[in-house]
C-alpha cells in the first residue's frame, strides 16, 4: 500500500480504517490518519463505531470457556500419553 | 520421573482442570519468544507443552465453535483432537514462533480433514463471493438513538445474536473474521494460518466486519436502538 501524505481524504480514511484499528499501518500513515479523524465529523463516528466494534468482539471471545469436562478428559489423555513415552 | 516433569504435570492439571488460566495467557504471549533451551538443559519431547500451549485452550474452544457451527460436541471432540496432535508433534514445533497461530493451524487442518468442504465451495465459490459482496457498502449507514452511541449499540447487542450472525457468515470469511477478531491474530498470522496472501486475508476480513456489521445493524433497528437514514 502506497504511504500516505500528511493528510488524508475521507476516501483514504474510509479504505484503510480498519487497517488503523487493527494497529497494522506504518507510522507515519497512522499519523496522517490520526489527523484526519481529529478534525473530521464525518468519519470520526464511523471510526468510533468500529472501534466500539472490535472492543466489543475481543471480549466476546473472552466470553466463551472450555467446558470442565473437556479440560478433564485432555488432561487425562495427555497424562496417560506422558506415562506411556516414559515407560516405552 | 524427574522433578521437571513432575512440575510439567502440575503445571498440566492446573492449567487443565482449574479452567482459571486465561489471565495467564499475557505470560503465554510474552514466553513465545523465549529461546530454545541451551542444549546443557534437560528436555523432553513435551517440555514446555503445558505452560506454552495450554493457556490458548479457550481460544482454541472458541474458535473451534465457530468452525462447527456452535455445535459444542463437535468443537469438544475438534479441541480435543487438536491438543494430542499438537502434544504428539509438539517436537516439531519451533520455539519462539507464535504457538497460538500452530495450534489454530492444527485445529483447522483438522476440521478440513473431517469435514468435506468442497462440496460446499462448489456451492458458493469465493471468487463469487468476492463478487456479490462488492455490493455491501463499507461503512454503516445509520444513526443511533443515544447520547453515548457506540457503548448503548453494543450494551444493546445479545451474545448469542451475534454469535448467530458470526456463524451464518460464508465460511471463507467467518475463518478470517474469527482469526482476528475473536482469535487477535495479526494481518500475517492468519495468513500463515490459512495459508493465504495477506492480501486476500484484508480483503476478506474487511468484508465480513462489513456483513456482519449490516446483520447487526438490522438487529439494532428491529431492537429500536438504530433509525434508517436516507443514502
Amino acid at each position: 500500500m502506497k504511504g500516505m501524505m500528511n493528510t488524508m481524504s475521507c476516501e483514504d480514511v474510509m479504505a484503510r480504517l480498519w487497517e488503523f484499528l487493527d494497529g497494522e499501518m506504518s507510522a507515519e500513515d497512522r499519523r496522517a490518519l490520526e489527523r484526519h479523524l481529529e478534525v473530521c465529523g464525518r468519519c470520526f463516528p464511523v471510526y468510533d463505531f468500529q472501534r466500539a466494534y472490535l472492543e466489543y468482539t475481543r471480549q466476546l471471545a473472552t466470553r466463551e470457556h472450555a467446558p470442565p469436562a473437556l479440560r478433564k478428559e485432555l488432561f487425562l489423555k495427555i497424562l496417560e500419553l506422558d506415562r506411556a513415552g516414559e515407560a516405552g | 520421573m524427574s522433578q521437571r516433569t513432575l512440575w510439567d504435570r502440575v503445571e498440566m492439571a492446573w492449567a487443565m482442570l482449574s479452567g482459571g488460566k486465561r489471565h495467564d495467557v499475557e505470560g503465554a504471549r510474552q514466553r513465545e519468544a523465549r529461546p530454545e533451551p541451551r542444549g546443557d538443559e534437560p528436555k523432553t519431547r513435551q517440555d514446555g507443552f503445558s505452560e506454552e500451549a495450554l493457556p490458548w485452550l479457550d481460544a482454541v474452544y472458541s474458535f473451534a465453535m465457530r468452525l462447527t457451527q456452535g455445535d459444542g460436541d463437535d468443537a469438544a471432540d475438534l479441541v480435543q483432537e487438536t491438543f494430542l496432535r499438537a502434544h504428539r508433534f509438539w517436537g516439531q514445533y519451533e520455539r519462539g514462533t507464535n504457538v497460538k497461530s500452530w495450534l489454530f493451524t492444527i485445529c483447522r487442518n483438522t476440521f478440513l480433514h473431517r469435514k468435506d468442504l468442497a462440496r460446499n465451495r462448489r456451492e458458493q465459490p469465493a471468487s463469487q463471493m468476492d463478487t456479490e459482496l462488492d455490493r455491501i457498502p463499507t461503512a454503516p449507514l445509520f444513526h443511533v438513538r443515544s447520547e453515548d452511541p457506540e457503548r448503548s449499540f453494543f450494551q444493546g447487542l445479545i451474545d448469542d445474536e451475534v454469535i448467530a450472525a458470526i456463524d451464518a457468515l460464508p465460511h471463507d470469511f467467518k475463518e478470517v473474521l474469527v482469526l482476528s477478531d475473536l482469535g487477535d491474530l495479526r494481518y500475517a498470522e492468519i495468513a500463515q494460518v490459512l495459508d493465504i496472501p495477506i492480501g486476500t486475508v484484508k480483503s476478506r476480513l474487511f468484508r465480513a466486519r462489513n456483513i456482519l456489521q449490516e446483520k447487526l445493524r438490522d438487529f439494532a433497528a428491529r431492537s429500536g436502538y438504530l433509525e434508517e437514514t436516507a443514502t
